[in-house]
């Protein structure tokens, strides 16, 4: 509580947020109500022209969102999404779950070395891994003469954007995971180890279920990343509309290609953006940590 | 004895070599001839459904099976096994994903256009002589100090303030916050709508060319208007004299503004300015819009933590607010500034759907990772894109090794 504020401190405190915020909302709102009019009121009248005439209400309409989603194919596009996004999600959790528990709990040899190779691999930017990524996942890779993967022509199914992001996504995974699992109670493991429970019993019945939070608040931020990227996407799913994703759907309609079609620009937008606000707003919580914990993911 | 316990260590390698390489190895493998061939035969419904249902199977034979094969090594080596067992696959992943990419690139970037030949240091004399990386390198340089500089300071300001009210704090984070949701190829649609250009009979959209329109007099001494069309004809169409619209995107100096329409070598100071890069500030806003959240929640934090006894003391003692802000509240948070320069550093070097969304870094407002993509997808020079990501890979390194080490540091403390 503070005690010594002057009175004018939080009326003035108040403006500059309200400020801001408005500030800061100012964009959506004529997106939102432009994706509301019908396409030729939004060419024939600005947006804030028509508010003030009145003219919003006459010119309401839901035709644009049945347009995007089943003429222009958007609700294809939005099922991709989740294709993508959900075993990418999953795998690199999993992945990352076990190794955090060996990290965590187990002394075998070249830990270190091995926990020090997954930091070096979070400072690593996406992109130094991209252009033989692609190759790898098109025309497999050769390490000293020995074909290790074979030529699998997997860019432009959805496996190569899952195993893309799975690497993508493991250290920071594994690193937050990691500081999670470190937090438990040592004493609980230890005991389950002197009662004869394997590693793997110990990891599933006790290890796992201990750190659903550590492992909630990543795979909010690693969903919301995946859904919301579209470098990753673009790369491997191309713009193909049969698996193309839902962010290379708007960005296909934003760049160009659609001219005047404002209508069909914002719909699609303010469809791709209903999940990731759904998230935001109903795991704020495990977001924030997410991101906070994900600050420097590749 | 010796014999056997050599042949105990031949046997848990084996297992280790097995457990880290060969299993997941070929658990990748089949995953992704399975998915392959299924992923254009069936709805996108049952695919996700079996991509859970048999995805999660073989991640639990691929664990399961490891577990198999180590319960038949000597019981002396098993704890060092189940370490690679549980390590294992990630390691093998950040290896085939990560790291033997990440070394490809830098052996690509000392070769030509399909990797064929060695071409020494060309490509990276190109990356600094070639004009469009000149100026793609000079607004990297222009987005790493705006955008960090924009979004520390608006999120200090945001943060400090919000910290004085006792109620609805929490109403007007989440409204600041809420860009650091959606994707960036949205918000750059949003944008571009704001920025919107259409030639002058047609009526402007975009909010910043309706501003620009709207007020003023033409010739005649009537007020500019936006144009509106109704039922086909025109109302409020404007005469000469009134302010045209713009293509903001367009514009990669200030030539069009009255102000700078003539301007003479011998004023410098407005000769300089003219070169002012505006398409390029207006997409570097979006990513402030973007992130500023992010700053405000984590100086927020930072802000909570400092203890109230001492700003109580500094207002008692009359200090004003900015006093105290400066004096008390800058020490506390000046570690956490340089965490979120750090990240949103790493972010503006990485930044790549904004300028694509936008103006497909046409018009000078090329970034590096835009440009990468160009030389990768577009001109299918793989050596110049190689070496374009390696300048990334360059700016990032640094900035983030300073930073851990700081921590250690302070962590000494």
């Amino acid at each position: 509580m503070i005690y010594s504020q002057k009175w004018y401190d939080k009326p003035i405190s108040k403006l500059i947020l309200i400020t801001i915020s408005l500030t800061w909302m100012f964009p959506y709102i004529g997106f939102l109500l432009s994706s509301f009019r019908e396409p030729d009121a939004i060419k024939q009248a600005a947006w804030w022209t028509s508010i003030f005439s009145g003219q919003i209400f006459s010119e309401f309409t839901f035709d644009n969102y049945t347009e995007i989603l089943f003429a222009e194919d958007l609700s294809r596009s939005f099922f991709n999404s989740f294709a993508v996004v959900i075993p990418s999600t999953i795998i690199p959790i999993t992945i990352a779950a076990f190794a955090a528990y060996a990290f965590a709990f187990i002394d075998f040899k070249g830990k270190d070395l091995a926990f020090l190779f997954v930091i070096g691999m979070m400072i690593v930017p996406l992109q130094m891994s991209l252009i033989p990524l692609v190759s790898i996942m098109n025309k497999g890779a050769i390490l000293f003469g020995l074909p290790i993967i074979p030529e699998l022509k997997i860019t432009g199914t959805f496996v190569s954007v899952w195993f893309a992001h799975t690497g993508f996504g493991l250290p920071l995974a594994t690193f937050l995971l990691r500081d999670f699992m470190m937090g438990l109670p040592r004493s609980v493991i230890e005991s389950a180890k002197i009662d004869g429970a394997s590693h793997l019993t110990t990891f599933y019945r006790l290890a796992l279920p201990l750190s659903i939070a550590g492992v909630a608040a990543f795979a909010t931020f690693q969903f919301l990343w995946v859904y919301n990227d579209f470098l990753v996407a673009n790369v491997f799913l191309g713009i193909n509309p049969r698996n193309q994703v839902i962010t290379s759907h708007v960005a296909q309609l934003t760049v160009g290609n659609y001219g005047e079609a404002w209508h069909l620009r914002t719909a699609g937008a303010v469809v791709s953006m209903v999940v990731p606000l759904i998230v935001f707003f109903s795991l704020q919580r495990f977001f924030i940590r997410g991101l906070i914990g994900g600050a420097v993911k590749g | 004895m010796s014999v056997k316990s050599d042949s105990n260590k031949l046997l848990s390698f084996g297992v280790r070599i097995i457990a880290f390489a060969i299993f997941p190895l070929i658990w990748f493998l089949s995953q992704a001839i399975l998915f392959r061939e299924i992923t254009n035969r069936i709805p996108r419904a049952l695919l996700i459904f079996l991509a859970i249902a048999i995805g999660s199977t073989f991640i639990f034979i691929l664990y399961a099976g490891m577990n198999k094969i180590i319960s038949y090594a000597p019981k002396s080596y098993q704890e060092g096994l189940y370490g690679a067992m549980f390590v294992g696959p990630a390691m093998f992943l950040l290896g085939l994903f990560l790291f033997y990419p990440a070394i490809r690139t830098v052996y690509l970037s000392f070769r030509d256009k399909w990797g064929d030949n060695s071409v020494g240091l060309d490509n990276y004399v190109w990356a600094f002589s070639d004009k469009v990386m000149q100026v793609t390198i000079r607004n990297q340089f222009i987005w790493l100090i705006g955008v960090v500089t924009l979004v520390i300071m608006i999120g200090l300001i945001i943060a400090f303030v919000s910290d004085k009210l006792q109620k609805g704090e929490a109403v007007f984070k989440s409204i600041i916050f809420l860009p650091m949701a959606i994707s960036g190829v949205g918000s750059s649609a949003i944008f571009k709508f704001i920025y919107a250009y259409r030639p002058p009979p047609l009526t402007q959209i975009g909010f910043l060319n309706g501003l620009r329109v709207t007020g003023g007099t033409d010739i005649n001494g009537k007020p500019c208007k936006n144009n509106i069309i109704e039922n086909g004809s025109k109302i409020d169409y404007v005469n000469d004299g009134c302010t045209q619209p713009i293509g903001w995107l367009q514009q990669r100096d200030l030539t069009k503004f009255t102000s700078f329409e003539n301007v003479t070598p011998d004023d410098s100071f407005l000769s300089w300015l003219v070169n002012f890069p505006l398409n390029t500030v207006l997409l570097m806003i979006i990513m402030v819009w973007m992130y500023t959240g992010f700053a405000m929640i984590v100086f927020s934090a930072a802000i909570k933590a400092v203890p109230s006894e001492i700003t109580e003391a500094g207002r008692i003692d009359g200090a004003s607010e900015a006093r105290i802000f400066l004096s008390v509240i800058m020490p506390y948070v000046k570690s956490t500034i340089v965490v979120v320069a750090t990240y949103l550093t790493v972010t503006v070097l990485k930044a790549y759907d904004i300028v694509f969304v936008t103006t497909r870094g046409d018009f000078e407002t090329n970034l590096l990772a835009v440009k990468m993509m160009d030389e990768f997808s577009k001109f299918l020079h793989f050596g110049r894109a190689s070496t374009v990501s390696i300048l990334i890979f360059i700016s990032v390194v640094p900035i983030i090794v300073l930073n851990v080490f700081r921590n250690k540091e302070d962590e000494a403390l």
